[in-house]
């Protein structure tokens, strides 16, 4: 990995402090992502890795810190957060799929009412990000008729349609069946392989020890560890990090 | 990266397979096919069973033939008064001409019989209008439901009331025949070319390329004529007034409960969606709002508006007793759907708020094309049964004095000539409600059939 950053980075988070109520979530996380960098974000249930993700496109607001997704920063202007978060796709572990749009329908969804694209060129777009991830021919189904292998390779589709130059992934393989959980994990790596800023929260370790540029460990809000995946699995410093290793390997 | 994603693969390459034959699948027992194994599965499955059937089959029986041996076998068709039928039949059939006599005042209320044909017109016309809903080649579906909502009404009071028309009021009229003419225009231009009327008429001219602004002028104009022309029209027109005291019967009911059921989904939508707001004021005042009207009965808000609202309002201004009635209908018919509506947003997951706002819609487009559409899906036989609810509480109307089919049935026992003449007529009411309200429910039911298509698993 060079230092050279070129630009702004995709995602800058400083000093960021979340509360839910009284309830300290995330505590002072400093993160800085580098352009086509792939990180994977693990711990233990409830340490905080939604939480983060999700401020990165502010599903859930943070109380203090900054967060700058190339170079803008979120702050009152809900148009202006509307804007920085189209740069930014993502990834549910449950797919949120919309139930009442079929399959193309739910991947030119953005396009068609966000971007405001001719009907045929958001069908294009959609069938190339479909192709991409091997289920051109689930076009026209709905979702609740795919397995949920298929169903989570369509929501990444959908989120690869509107082009962002980020994705977070918010364990996406974890309420898969694990003979579906390759299926994703290839789409993924596929992704990964185009160059895209990758931001994932997994289990799977083996994805993280062959796909990620840095592995980062939470535990109760704060970022324990951060690593590449070598150095992380082999050669953890904190004894916190050998415990949970010890615990998922 | 396949040492990686093939974690399980080595475990099971180790002895040589066995190969795997699925056995061949055998026909089912005959027994349990077509209508005999039906029957004899569902129906005479074991002794209780069987008595079962066979009580439950001659009280169905005994039922049907007791009606219709009174309203049809028995039945007396033609007579001039009460009197003639009580001497040929007495009390054993039913004395159909007093109800056929009384059909126009059934249907129609007191409204002059040579105006009529303005209501039967009123009712082809919704009929037409509607109609393209169905057609399957129309794309225009929303901006014609939208038309036929707001525009219906302006037309149908109109051809309802008559009388003397302002400036605005022809205005307005002339809005109404605009849509139904456009939504007309709009089917026709649609099905024969896949465009709409405005476009169809700009392409007929032969206007330019198509970022061509004289495209959107030629539009405009077209649009701006048919409204010249509905104006023209709506000018030369000239009904006579008829007062809404004269509106009855069917007529009246299908009104009261047309205006409810058009304006308590919209308004229903809105106050769920306000009780549900973040901001404090706006939710405080629709939960009071819905709270209040679902807490009181409808008669007693029919009262209230009926008498006190005079009170409120300045002396000498006042409100028609229909269209308190109608107000009153309304209120209290969006708070239910209000909480209908509640019901079916809750239910809709968390995570399809989070995956339409993570797309970067804002509040009105996620609410509208995420939430809304599958919110309304799941209480479809809900919202349905709500305006089944709405159609029949319209009888209560006749307690403020309006004449609806409840109280016009009712009528019919009072005339000198079939005097005492209740059952009948009563009977046949119940026919006309229980036609429209089955026929409510069975569209709800095949509605959500084919909406739910896609989502079998
Ligand atoms: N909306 C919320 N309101 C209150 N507390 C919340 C909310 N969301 C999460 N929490 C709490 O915040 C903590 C962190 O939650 P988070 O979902 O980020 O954990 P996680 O690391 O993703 O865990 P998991 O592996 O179980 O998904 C948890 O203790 C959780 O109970
Ligand atoms: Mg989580």
């Amino acid at each position: 990995m060079t230092d050279a950053v070129r630009g702004e980075p995709p995602v800058e988070m400083i000093g960021v402090n979340k509360w839910f109520g009284a309830f300290h979530v995330l505590k002072d996380i400093d993160l800085r992502v580098r352009e086509g960098e792939r990180i994977v974000v693990c711990g233990p249930s409830g340490s905080g890795k939604s939480t983060m993700i999700r401020c990165i496109n502010q599903l859930e607001r943070h109380q203090e810190g900054t967060i700058r997704v190339h170079g803008r920063a979120y702050g009152r202007d809900l148009r202006e957060n509307d804007a920085i978060r189209r740069e930014i796709g993502m990834v549910f572990q449950s797919f949120n799929l919309f139930p009442h749009l079929s399959v193309l329908d739910n991947c030119t969804f953005a396009l068609t009412w966000v971007k405001h694209l001719p009907k045929k060129e958001a069908e294009d777009r959609a069938m190339e990000m479909l192709t991409r991830v091997r289920i051109p021919e689930q076009a026209g189904k709905y979702p609740l008729q795919l397995s949920g292998g298929q169903q989570q390779r369509v929501a990444i589709a959908r989120a690869l349609c509107a082009q962002p130059k980020i994705m977070l992934f918010d364990e996406p393989t974890s309420s898969l069946d694990p003979e579906m959980i390759n299926e994703v994990l290839d789409a993924m790596v596929e992704l990964a392989e185009s160059g895209m800023t990758m931001i994932v929260v997994t289990h799977e370790m083996g994805f993280a020890r062959k796909v990620a540029d840095r592995v980062i460990f939470m535990d109760q809000g704060e970022i324990v560890e951060e690593a590449p995946p070598a150095q992380f699995f082999d050669a953890p410093r904190f004894d916190r990090t050998r415990l949970f290793l010890s615990q998922v390997l | 990266m396949d040492e990686v994603l093939s974690r399980d693969s080595a475990a099971v390459e180790q002895l040589p397979a066995e190969i795997f034959k699925p056995k061949p699948a055998r026909a089912a027992p005959p027994s349990t096919l077509g209508v005999q194994g039906w029957v004899r599965q569902n129906m005479f499955s074991s002794i209780p069973n069987a008595l079962v059937t066979v009580l439950g089959i001659w009280i169905v029986y005994a039922f049907f033939d007791t009606i219709l041996t009174w309203a049809v076998g028995n039945a007396v068709w033609e007579a001039e008064n009460r009197r003639q039928c009580l001497d040929l039949v007495g009390r054993s059939g039913a004395c159909w001409p007093g109800v056929i006599a009384w059909i126009p005042n059934l249907i129609y209320g007191l409204y002059p019989k040579d105006q009529v044909w303005r209501i039967n017109l009123a009712g082809v016309i919704l009929l037409l209008w509607a109609l393209p809903l169905w057609l399957p080649r129309v794309q225009s579906k929303v901006q014609i439901g939208l038309s036929l909502v707001l525009l219906f009404p302006l037309l149908a009071s109109y051809l309802f009331l008559g009388g003397e028309k302002g400036v605005i009021w022809s205005a307005l009229i002339a809005l109404g025949l605009a849509g139904f003419l456009w939504t007309l225009l709009t089917a026709a231009t649609e099905t024969i070319s896949g465009l709409s009327f405005g476009r169809y008429a700009v392409a007929a001219i032969g206007f330019g390329g198509d970022n061509d602004p004289a495209r959107r002028n030629g539009q405009i104009a077209a649009l701006l004529a048919l409204y010249v022309v509905a104006l023209i029209a709506v000018q030369a027109m000239s009904l006579s007034f008829v007062a809404t005291r004269a509106w009855g019967g069917l007529f009246l009911t299908l009104v009261i409960s047309g205006i409810g059921i058009a304006f308590s989904l919209p308004a229903g939508i809105v106050l769920a969606l306000g009780r549900r707001s973040r901001m404090p004021l706006i939710s405080m005042l629709s939960t009071t709002f819905i709270e209040l009207f679902r807490s009181v009965p409808l008669i007693t808000i029919l009262f209230t508006f009926n008498t006190m609202l005079p009170l409120f309002l300045p002396v000498g201004v006042e409100v028609n007793q229909l269209l308190r009635a109608i107000v009153a209908v309304c209120l209290f018919s969006s708070a239910y759907m209000a909480e209908v509506i509640r019901g079916g947003l809750q239910a809709i997951p968390r995570g399809q708020y989070e995956a339409a706002s993570a797309m970067g819609l804002g509040f009105w487009q996620s609410t509208g094309l995420v939430i809304m559409p599958q919110a309304l899906k799941i209480m479809i036989p809900t919202i349905v049964g709500n305006f089944i609810g709405l159609f029949k509480d319209t009888t209560l109307v006749s307690i403020v004095g309006l004449f609806d089919l409840l109280s016009m049935s009712r009528a019919v026992g009072e005339d000198t000539r079939w005097l005492g003449l209740f059952l009948e007529p009563f009977f046949f009411i119940t026919m006309i409600y229980f036609v429209v309200c089955f026929t409510m429910s069975q569209y709800s039911l095949n509605l959500e059939q084919r909406l739910s298509a896609g989502e079998r698993r």
